[in-house]
């Protein structure tokens, strides 16, 4: 494609065809202003297992006290203010990605996920345009499509009291990442097998050795697999990630590293933000009727469910040097959760935030991240939610509804998603 | 250090100072100029500091990259022969009184 500064063809995005221009986004400033600063208070009240079930009312809480807590029981600082997690995407310098002691580290190895500039950017630039807008359109589309009808015969076959996370939206995510990532000897179970142990091992705080047994034993798995794709990529190249690894002079330490993150952010984002979205629909018919009559509205339904459950709900950062983070002092060294899931749900940048509301004035959220790191497959994830796999599911399947009998489960703060949603149709 | 006004979509006007070699959309976002996101921090992946560079200030500027033009199909605000992505114009000092305006929306 030419490309010059007096474009006159006017190609609009699919993502967002036919939606309508947005309100202007609010620009909130943070930043680690100095003077008047005060030592984090304590939230010794945050448990884990409340943190699982349900973490918005403790970030609520949390939010109102202050945008930064020491947590004892996380054994890190939290971030919780929109502010605030914003600033900490602005300023890598102070923030740095390369945290020690990280569990992400020892379950994936070293991926540009925990690695700062330079570094960082020459292992962004290596993924090349396998995941940007317009290969997307050219030759993921078509494939992601192939794959609902797939996925839908599977679920179809299933039945009534089919579970939508496992029969549809995990394998439909898993096969197109399969895909997009170039492993033609695996299957889309494998896929789901070795994101879910790393991921496991990525959260493994409690350092329980069966966790890491299956991480392990699932990292090994993705490096076989990775030796033995990349030779035969030089011969056969084709769009995949792999593929474009394969002609570059990257170290194989850093292929793999990065491959194993991909696999991890590249499956339980698009499978969740697809569960969450529908569930979300289903329990708000007025919004349901709206994207059905218009399905250009189901690119505000996936923003307006990824700012409300963020998949990705905290990250984790390290203080480079000492610092006043919105008014807190933190120290070089310090490790934080930027908790993205509670920023995204700051009253003071979003109205009515507990709310699921698809026709709320649009205003950037914080879901894919900020800054240097924001999500590299953020097109790809809007392309198979919201362009294919949404606007189809409710035509494929009239009266697709929750099944009473067995109410649909939310889990997770670090990951969130539907561990179990039971749906049926006519 | 050169100049860059910001013209939002009401008209109202911010100009600021920036440092030479910074990109448009760093000296919007680290002013705090309404209307420019720039998620990505400048990676040209997420559309989010579109800007309309007034005419009379468009020569000299970079080309538009294959990776920016691709990114220029994926404003909300219309794009027009006139949308650039303020994170892909490093600004110099032979760029001293850019104005640029503000589309509608970022997201």
């Amino acid at each position: 494609m030419s490309a010059t500064f007096h474009q006159t063809t006017v190609q609009r995005c699919p993502v967002h065809e036919g939606a309508e221009p947005s309100r202007l986004g609010a620009a909130v400033s943070g930043g680690t202003a100095p003077g008047e600063s005060r030592e984090a208070p304590v939230a010794d009240w945050v448990t884990l297992d409340a943190l699982h079930r349900d973490p918005f009312p403790l970030y609520r809480r949390l939010r109102e006290e202050a945008p930064v807590h020491w947590i004892p029981a996380l054994n890190r600082y939290l971030v919780t203010s929109y502010a605030a997690c914003h600033a900490i995407e602005q300023d890598e310098a102070t923030f740095s990605a390369d945290e020690r002691e990280s569990l992400m580290k020892r379950a994936m190895g070293h991926s540009m996920l925990r690695k700062d500039n330079p570094e960082h950017q020459r292992d962004r630039d290596s993924y090349g345009k396998t995941l940007r807008p317009a290969t997307i359109k050219k030759h993921w589309n078509g494939i992601f499509e192939q794959n609902y009808v797939d996925c839908l015969r599977r679920l179809k076959k299933a039945g009534p009291g089919a579970d939508f996370v496992w029969d549809f939206a995990a394998p439909y995510a898993a096969e197109n990442l399969r895909l997009v990532m170039g492993f033609q000897n695996a299957t889309e179970a494998d896929m789901q097998r070795w994101s879910q142990t790393m991921i496991d091992g990525t959260g493994n705080y409690a350092d329980d050795p069966d966790i890491w047994a299956k991480s392990e034993r699932s990292s090994a798995e993705v490096d076989a697999a990775i030796d033995e794709m990349l030779p035969y990529f030089k011969d056969h190249p084709d769009h995949s990630l792999l593929s474009g690894l394969a002609s570059l002079p990257i170290p194989l330490e850093a292929i793999r590293a990065n491959m194993k993150m991909t696999i991890g952010g590249g499956l339980n984002e698009p499978r969740d933000v697809l569960a969450t979205t529908v569930w979300a629909l289903l329990r708000e018919p007025e919004q349901l009727e709206a994207v059905v009559a218009d399905p250009s509205l189901h690119t505000a339904a996936f923003e307006e469910s990824v700012r409300w459950v963020a998949p990705i709900g905290m990250y984790p950062r390290q203080v480079a040097r000492d610092t006043v983070l919105e008014g807190i002092r933190l120290r070089r060294g310090d490790r934080v959760g930027v908790a993205i899931g509670a920023a995204n749900r700051d009253p003071a940048v979003f109205e009515d935030p507990e709310s699921f509301d698809i026709m709320r004035p649009k205003k950037p959220h914080l879901a894919f991240g900020g800054g240097v790191h924001f999500c590299a497959g953020t097109w790809v994830a809007r392309a198979q939610v919201a362009q294919i796999a949404m606007p189809r599911i409710f035509d494929d399947l009239p009266g697709l509804r929750l099944d009473e009998s067995s109410p649909a489960v939310a889990g997770g703060w670090v990951f969130r998603g539907m561990l179990e949603m039971p749906v049926a149709w006519d | 250090m050169p100049n860059i006004t910001f013209v939002q979509p009401t008209g109202e006007a911010v100009e600021l100072e920036a440092a030479e070699g910074t990109s448009l959309m760093r000296a919007a976002v680290s002013n705090g100029v309404d209307g420019i996101v720039g998620e990505c921090g400048g990676q040209a992946m997420c559309a989010t500091c579109h800007v309309y560079v007034r005419p009379e200030h468009a020569d000299g500027l970079s080309e538009v990259t294959e990776d920016e033009d691709e990114m220029l199909d994926c404003t909300v605000a219309e794009r027009t022969e006139r949308s650039r992505l303020g994170c892909q114009i490093a600004v110099g000092l032979e760029h001293d009184g850019i104005v640029v305006d503000v589309p509608s929306g970022q997201v």
